[in-house]
């Protein structure tokens, strides 16, 4: 019973996605701009895995997977973070 | 009470134009006459003035009549009346939401109080109360922050008590051995661990990771700070940060800001200036609601339970540390 907007629509909650997330960020923070990965919640309030990049980059975008074992990913621009 | 208000405030109604018009005036009302630092039970019209000067230098218009309408006058130093205290001037006592820095660093703010066994001590960033690792006990923190004019000794209000060390990658020049990457790190971790000087070089810098911007500062007078935090009031509790929860701050540059936490567990690269990039895992992501001098704010949710330490962000977004990771790692309580 995949929800419209998340094709994989993978039940588990929280504990599920982290260990989805902790597998494959070291991978994602590595390509270039990549500033943040965390976990957030899509539009139709199933969590998903966000990538947040310094500015755009065709190039880390693509590369960047729609979802990683069922769980969407979604780039954002955020912005390079600094302390403030 | 009222009856005996009653003439003053017939004579103020129509004195009162006349009074503030007078150069240095401020401000007219109705108060006890003060006589020689001690009130009176007179009732007097009180006319505040921005500084008070002798009577002989003033000019016939600039001086107050002892009397008007038959009422006794007072006048009262009260300096320029400004519609609310800066957060960045001084205060005393200082409560949560103004600025606060190390001596040697610009400005952040003062977060919030918190305490352990031993006492009570000023919560806010590393890089705000220990300049990033560089700090040392006992080190003077003013308030406000150096930026805002805090001077040593003058306004120093606390001295740098304990602060978590913010890890930052081993800087590691480029090499061509890929393979030697996981035994020289492992080597370094052994090396640091033992105090050794002489470490390996890893290919990649060495993934130092962070869960906390953490320090306490403990107040040189105790009377000097106060519990509670500009614009929000006490802190109910300690709450656990979650997805979607409404959450507001009070902070030294953009003062009392919402916004909603729309990352839990975020891994994130922060910038500490002069090329120094420090990594901070199982974070809390907001939209924008800061910019610089508001690290070390406190993060609170709209029942003022305690969520956050604000730290980081940028234009799009503002990063900050649970609060229970906060006080696991300094070891202290509310």
């Amino acid at each position: 019973m995949a929800a419209k907007g998340n094709p994989a629509g993978r039940a588990g909650g929280l504990a599920a996605i982290r260990e989805v997330k902790a597998r494959h960020e070291d991978r994602l923070l590595s390509l270039p701009g990549v500033v943040s990965v965390g976990i957030g919640t899509a539009a139709g309030g199933d969590m998903e895995i966000v990538v947040g990049l310094d500015r755009h980059r065709p190039g880390t975008e693509s590369e960047v997977p729609v979802e990683l074992e069922g769980f969407r990913v979604r780039v954002e621009v955020i912005g390079r973070q600094r302390a403030l | 009470m009222q009856e005996e208000l009653d003439p003053l405030r017939l004579v103020l109604r129509d004195m009162r134009l006349d009074l503030l018009e007078r150069e240095n005036v401020v401000a007219t009302g109705i108060g006890y006459k003060v006589r020689g630092g001690e009130r009176t039970g007179t009732l007097s019209i009180v006319c505040s003035v921005v500084e008070k000067v002798a009577g002989a230098r003033l000019a016939g218009n600039a001086l107050i009549p002892p009397q008007v309408g038959g009422i006794p006058t007072d006048v009262v130093e009260t300096g320029v009346i400004r519609a609310l205290q800066a957060r960045t001037d001084r205060w005393r006592p200082a409560p949560g939401g103004v600025s606060i820095g190390h001596k040697d660093i610009t400005a952040g703010t003062l977060g919030c109080l918190v305490k352990d066994d031993a006492g009570t001590y000023i919560l806010s960033n590393n890089h705000v109360l220990a300049n990033s690792n560089a700090g040392s006990p006992g080190d003077a923190i003013l308030q406000p922050g150096p930026i805002d004019g805090g001077k040593n000794p003058a306004d120093r209000i606390a001295e740098l008590a304990r602060f978590v060390t913010i890890a930052f990658p081993e800087p590691a020049p480029p090499s061509d051995c890929p393979i030697g990457n996981g035994v020289a790190s492992v080597a370094n971790l052994f090396a640091r661990a033992v105090g050794s000087t002489t470490r390996l070089q890893a290919v990649r810098p060495l993934a130092a990771e962070n869960q906390v911007d953490a320090a306490l500062a403990r107040p040189v007078n105790i009377a000097d700070v106060r519990n509670d935090i500009l614009e929000i009031g006490t802190i109910t509790g300690v709450k656990q940060g979650e997805l979607g929860m409404a959450v507001r701050k009070s902070g030294r540059t953009s003062g009392l800001t919402s916004g909603e936490i729309q990352q839990v567990d975020v891994t994130v690269d922060v910038d500490y200036g002069s090329g120094r990039t420090a990594r901070f895992t199982d974070q809390l992501l907001a939209g924008a609601m800061s910019q610089g001098g508001d690290s070390g704010s406190a993060v609170l949710d709209t029942s003022s339970n305690l969520v956050g330490l604000l730290f980081a962000g940028s234009d799009a977004s503002t990063i900050f540390n649970r609060i229970e990771n906060v006080f696991s790692a300094l070891q202290v309580h509310l």
